[in-house]
């Protein structure tokens, strides 16, 4: 054991003093804040005045509708002094500022406007056709000059909607007060509810967590796979042969290594909770989220995190032992990619449904178990069996795969020169 | 009571015999070389020796004792195909390989300083190993090896691509550590090397041992029938009928003289003869030097008595002008 420690606190050592391992856990999340800040200040922005014309033969309807787009601006929620402190992910919220012309349709009129859309003069013109008959609704177009400007439509249309609706009223003898306070929209006051019923927020977090954990399981896998291929290039390990078992050299890797990955998570997670901490939450569409998680929640994360890794890295090992260069190893190491990408591509389904019976069976196969099952404890409700059969399964399997690797890695690290076919890879396993 | 030996080893990779039937035994306090040529079996020998590898059959004995991997930690071990952490800075990777032998962190400091000093490459404690010359890496590794103080030192190919400096500055510390009663086992094709510093040898070929003991013995078996001969003038002496083959080099001829019961007479007669011809300026009567011994044996057990791997002596860099045999 004390060979195990010696070789993990090297490997460990030597990673976190490289100027790689401070650049990265420095850069990552800086370049992760500069998206989020950049879209913020390119949202802050980003041009939110439209001018549109309303075209109809019905005068007052159309200076309704102007009056509806211009008057008090369709704040999503808030004023910025209460959106101060937190992170605003969604610039659409701002606002829109509308510019509204009425005219009355003539000849050549739809020329006029569709030129003037082609220059940019304009945004978009509504087009209201007169009733067919009294009491019938008249005919819209609205013609956007971007027809991926949703938001200005979208509020054409609600603007209509509330014109229509008020019209509706007055008709059937409301007042201009009664009518007000028929449409009064139902405001919900967001009740912050006790942490582990907050499902928004704990997706958040989860996802984050996910995603975390997909990162270091990759990138520390291929680390073991290419900190193998070191040594066997440098022709050290035969050195260390003579002194150490390669069990055990492979076990202070894998633990080295991976403890270089925890350091690195390790410092991300308290940067993200600090700066949660100095903010009241964070501001994803509207939502405020508190990046917080449960007991039990962490718990999991480590106990799949870690036989994740274990699994992960067991493969990334025996792929090192079995490759001779980078570039082979750049061949082999689909086999380390597909199963986590499967994860990945897995990941809405079973986010959205935890418990379906598609998400059960994917959770179960032991490579997609550490990423699938976590999240399914996390935000589903699997049956304790299910939860305590994976982890046992996942538990045995990476025995297994280790135990394996470790045979592999055995005589992997003395044969160079070619990369053994599968028949002599049979054989290695055989005697060693 | 030998430090290593090995007893009727035998090992087989898929379907290579690598070693076969190889006994031996090394003595504390000598100098042991294993010598063969590349693919005999050299390499697989060592590492049976330290647990790198175990045999098929036979038994590996270390201190007197049936191998076990808890003395590994007095045995040091220089690998043919070197080895370091390039990233490493040298203080620190002296440090970890003394620590995986047992060292204390402290103690390993102290002496890697020491040995570096010692060495004259004190400059290079603080530097990474890339950034180090390749005999300076070499004699890094070289410390590495020596730095816990093993009774057992194995060396492949000690001082290959070491300038002819560093090569005696090394040797001369592996002389001092068999005066300190530590075995050196030390394998190479340099026999001039060998034939200077080993006490004993063994010479294995195709995976079998086919000579071992300790060098006066092996040298006694042979007869001295070799003449070295430094002259100026005639040549003529060249065809005494005592000379069986003749190497000429310029004004220096190699001869061997036929075998028979009377060599002594006959090298006098040979003497008595050259000296009516020309100047003699040296004239010495020895054994077959160890490299002839050594292509002898490896074409006695080749059955197509051919063989091509054998790398001539790096001492002796000269091509014979031209090869003269009687009948």
């Amino acid at each position: 054991m004390h060979n195990v420690w010696l070789i993990a606190r090297r490997e460990y050592l030597e990673r976190v003093r490289t100027r790689g391992f401070v650049i990265t856990t420095i850069m990552i999340p800086v370049v992760m804040l500069g998206f989020l800040v950049g879209s913020i200040v390119l949202g802050a922005h980003e041009n939110m005045d439209r001018r549109i014309v309303v075209v109809s033969q019905d005068l007052p309807l159309a200076e309704a509708v102007q009056s509806a787009l211009q008057s008090a601006p369709r704040a999503a929620t808030a004023t910025p002094q209460a959106n101060a402190g937190r992170f605003n992910l969604r610039a659409a919220a701002r606002p829109i500022k509308f510019t509204v012309d009425v005219m009355e349709p003539a000849v050549g009129t739809r020329d006029l406007l569709d030129q003037q859309l082609d220059s940019n003069e304009i945004d978009g013109y509504l087009w209201i056709q007169p009733a067919p008959a009294p009491g019938a609704q008249p005919a819209f177009s609205y013609t956007p000059r971007s027809s991926s400007d949703r938001a200005t439509s979208d509020a054409v249309t609600a603007a209509l909607n509330k014109v229509l609706l008020r019209r509706q009223l007055a008709r059937s003898g409301a007042t201009a007060g009664q009518a007000d306070a028929l449409m009064q929209p139902a405001e919900i006051q967001p009740v912050r509810g006790s942490h582990h019923r907050d499902r928004a927020s704990s997706m958040v977090s989860i996802g984050a967590l996910f995603f975390l954990m997909y990162l270091v399981i990759m990138l520390y896998g291929m680390n073991v796979a290419r900190s193998v291929i070191e040594e066997k290039t440098s022709r050290i390990f035969e050195v260390m042969l003579a002194a150490v078992r390669p069990e055990e050299m492979m076990a202070g890797k894998i633990i080295g290594v991976g403890a270089v990955g925890i350091t690195q998570m390790g410092i991300w997670l308290a940067a993200i909770f600090l700066a949660a901490g100095s903010s009241s939450g964070i501001n994803i569409g509207g939502e405020t989220i508190h990046p917080s998680l449960t007991g039990p929640q962490v718990a999991y994360f480590l106990v799949f995190f870690l036989l994740g890794y274990l699994f992960y890295s067991a493969i990334a090992a025996a792929l090192g032992a079995m490759t001779n260069s980078e570039q082979e190893l750049q061949q082999m190491n689909i086999f380390l990619m597909l199963p986590l990408l499967a994860c990945f591509v897995a990941l809405g389904t079973v986010m959205m449904t935890p418990d379906s019976r598609l998400a059960q069976v994917l959770a179960f196969i032991p490579p997609f178990t550490p990423l699938l099952m976590y999240m399914r404890v996390s935000l589903g409700h699997p049956h304790a069996w299910e939860t305590i059969l994976s982890i046992t399964m996942l538990a045995v399997c990476t025995a297994g795969l280790i135990w394996l690797t470790s045979r592999i890695y055995r005589v992997g690290v003395l044969m160079y020169g070619k990369r053994p076919s599968f028949s002599e890879l049979m054989r290695w396993l055989k005697y060693s | 009571m030998p430090i290593v030996e090995l007893q009727h080893v035998r090992k087989v990779y898929d379907t290579k015999v690598a070693v076969d039937d190889l006994s031996f035994s090394i003595e504390p306090g000598t100098m042991f070389g294993l010598l063969g040529p590349n693919g005999s079996g050299k390499t697989s020998s060592i590492r049976m020796m330290i647990g790198i590898t175990l045999p098929d059959s036979g038994a590996v004995s270390l201190f007197g004792r049936p191998f076990h991997r808890s003395v590994l930690g007095r045995v040091g071990y220089l690998p043919e195909e070197r080895g370091l952490y390039k990233k490493m800075n040298v203080l620190d990777q002296l440090i970890f390989l003394g620590s995986l032998h047992g060292l204390s962190g402290s103690e390993a400091r102290q002496r890697a300083k020491d040995w570096c000093e010692r060495l004259n490459i004190a400059e290079a404690l603080k530097k990474k190993t890339e950034d180090l010359s390749k005999g300076m890496q070499q004699k890094i590794q070289f410390i590495s090896t020596l730095l816990h103080e093993p009774d057992l030192i194995i060396m492949d190919e000690p001082f290959s691509g070491l300038d002819p400096v560093n090569a005696a500055l090394l040797m001369d510390v592996l002389v001092e550590m068999r005066g300190r009663g530590k075995a050196i086992l030390f394998s190479t094709h340099r026999m001039d090397q060998v034939e200077k510093m080993c006490d004993a040898i063994a010479l294995i070929h195709n995976s079998h041992l086919i000579l071992s003991g300790s060098m006066r013995e092996i040298k006694a078996r042979y007869p001295r029938n070799r003449v070295e001969i430094q002259f100026d003038g005639d040549d003529a002496f060249l065809r005494h009928p005592a000379v069986a083959s003749v190497k000429r080099y310029p004004g220096r001829a190699e001869i061997v003289l036929r075998a028979s019961d009377t060599l002594n007479d006959d090298s006098q007669s040979l003497l008595a003869t050259a000296i009516r011809c020309a100047q003699i300026t040296r004239f010495e009567i020895t054994q077959p030097t160890l490299e002839e011994i050594f292509i002898e044996k490896v074409n006695e057990s080749t059955p197509r008595g051919n063989i091509t791997e054998i790398r001539p002596a790096a001492g002796n860099p000269e091509q014979p002008e031209s090869a003269v045999a009687h009948a």
